[in-house]
């Protein structure tokens, strides 16, 4: 069996392409996604019982449903119902954010939850307002004990990136395949995608093992 | 717009028969997955350094490397290497389980390690061998501990089968992208398809956490 290695060196610079563009996808999806789990942890927080279930629900919605088939969705079903044509790009980033914002929203109520309900007391007999007692109490000692649970979303949410290739968003995998097919050099250009991911992700995957044990709660 | 489900209705001997293949794949990588969790998950936490060492490599690897990737290279690449022909269904299963097994390892060994040394020092205080203490002092603890994650995973392996589609398992996702293609009903079936996922992973995640609260005494010790 001969191997054609030399593919890959010739398409080098789509693969760098397409590795710049999963990155990006990551980065914006969570720095869309942080703000957004906030907002819904809160609403799911709130004193108003039907916020409350919507918020519940979307949530659950999100996570109980393949993030595939979310993205599908978003690609088909919102310019029908919203009668808007976003750029694949766009879509991807809307199916990703609703998604990823769902775990975060689970993790930042459990790390609010957690925070002992001595800690809002004593705010409030301070007389701090409700929502000072959140800003400078709870939500400073939450966000340590959150952030073992969001680096493990952030290197799921770096993996499920590849699943914008089924929509033709050109990340890394999308790229490859294309290559793939475009060459004919299957097992060569299929190693060389997995091999980037590897190098991208182990060191993350690492990186997490370690914010869990720095930011361990012992109590 | 107006709704026609009609697709869904004319077509559901051939979806449901497509549910029926993402129930199989679901659970075929489970059990799978756990056979290699258990395995991998043990030999890390009782093997030994060069054990614990080459085993993480491959939990991290997994850890690192997008399903996607996982599955598309098992179909495509694996069998020009192995020199051997793999059907879409078998491929999808190896790839899942193999890449559900990594996380089940993870789940195993923290539950492993959360069961005291105390227990382990006992059994073999009263003579057991190493392996009969694992399997019936720390095991069964370390599994009613273990619950909660099993529970998300078992979620996981359903929807992670819906990324099997993308090399053709004809499993619910990509059966209805057929049905989808053929009828141009995309909104009606992606919408149905999201309700029959939910309706399956979201009673059995909240199953599994009522059955971990009625038997969680049984694993403290």
């Amino acid at each position: 069996m001969t191997f054609h290695w030399s593919v890959i060196w010739e398409h080098a610079d789509r693969f760098v392409a397409g590795a710049m563009l999963t990155i990006e996808l990551t980065v914006l999806t969570m720095l869309l996604s942080l703000p957004a789990g906030l907002i819904l942890a809160f609403l799911r927080l709130s004193r108003w019982r039907l916020i409350r279930i919507a918020a519940t629900a979307f949530v659950e919605l999100f996570r109980s449903t393949p993030l595939i088939l979310q993205i599908y969705w978003v690609y088909y079903v919102l310019p029908v119902f919203a009668d808007i044509r976003l750029p694949g790009l766009a879509t991807a980033l809307i199916g990703l954010v609703c998604n990823i914002s769902s775990y975060n929203s689970e993790t930042f109520r459990a790390g609010i939850v957690s925070i002992r309900r001595g800690q809002w007391n004593a705010g409030l007999a301070l007389g701090m307002t409700r929502g000072q007692a959140m800003w400078r109490i709870v939500l400073p000692q939450a966000a340590m004990r959150v952030l073992p649970a969001l680096a493990t979303t952030w290197v799921s949410l770096f993996k499920d990136t590849s699943l914008v290739s089924v929509i033709h968003v050109e990340d890394l995998s999308y790229v490859s395949l294309k290559i793939r097919t475009e060459t004919f050099v299957i097992l060569e250009v299929l190693t060389a995608m997995a091999a980037m991911y590897w190098f991208m992700g182990y060191p993350q995957a690492k990186l997490v093992d370690w914010v869990h044990r720095r930011f361990k709660v012992a109590e | 717009m107006d709704i026609d489900i009609s697709p869904l209705l004319t077509r559901w001997q051939f979806l449901s028969q497509a549910l029926g293949v993402t129930v199989y794949i679901s659970l075929l990588s489970l059990t799978f997955g756990f056979i290699i969790g258990v395995l991998v998950g043990a030999l890390r936490t009782y093997g030994g350094r060069l054990l614990d060492a080459l085993l993480g490599f491959y939990v991290d690897s997994m850890r690192a490397i997008p399903l996607l990737v996982v599955l598309v290279w098992t179909f495509f690449a694996f069998p020009l290497i192995a020199g051997i022909s793999l059907n879409t269904t078998t491929a999808g299963i190896i790839a899942l389980s193999v890449h559900l097994g990594a996380y089940m390892a993870e789940t195993v060994r923290a539950g492993l390690t959360s069961v005291r040394g105390g227990q382990m020092r006992a059994a073999l205080a009263l003579g057991m061998s190493r392996i009969e203490a694992i399997r019936k002092i720390i095991l069964p603890q370390a599994l009613i501990r273990m619950l909660p994650s099993l529970g998300s995973l078992c979620t996981f392996a359903i929807k992670d089968s819906a990324i099997a589609s993308v090399i053709a398992v004809p499993e619910l996702m990509r059966q209805s992208q057929i049905v989808a293609g053929q009828t141009y009903h995309y909104v009606e079936i992606y919408t149905a398809l999201m309700i029959v996922y939910f309706l399956l992973c979201y009673p059995l995640a909240r199953g599994v956490d009522r059955l971990y609260r009625r038997v969680a005494h049984l694993g403290s010790s």
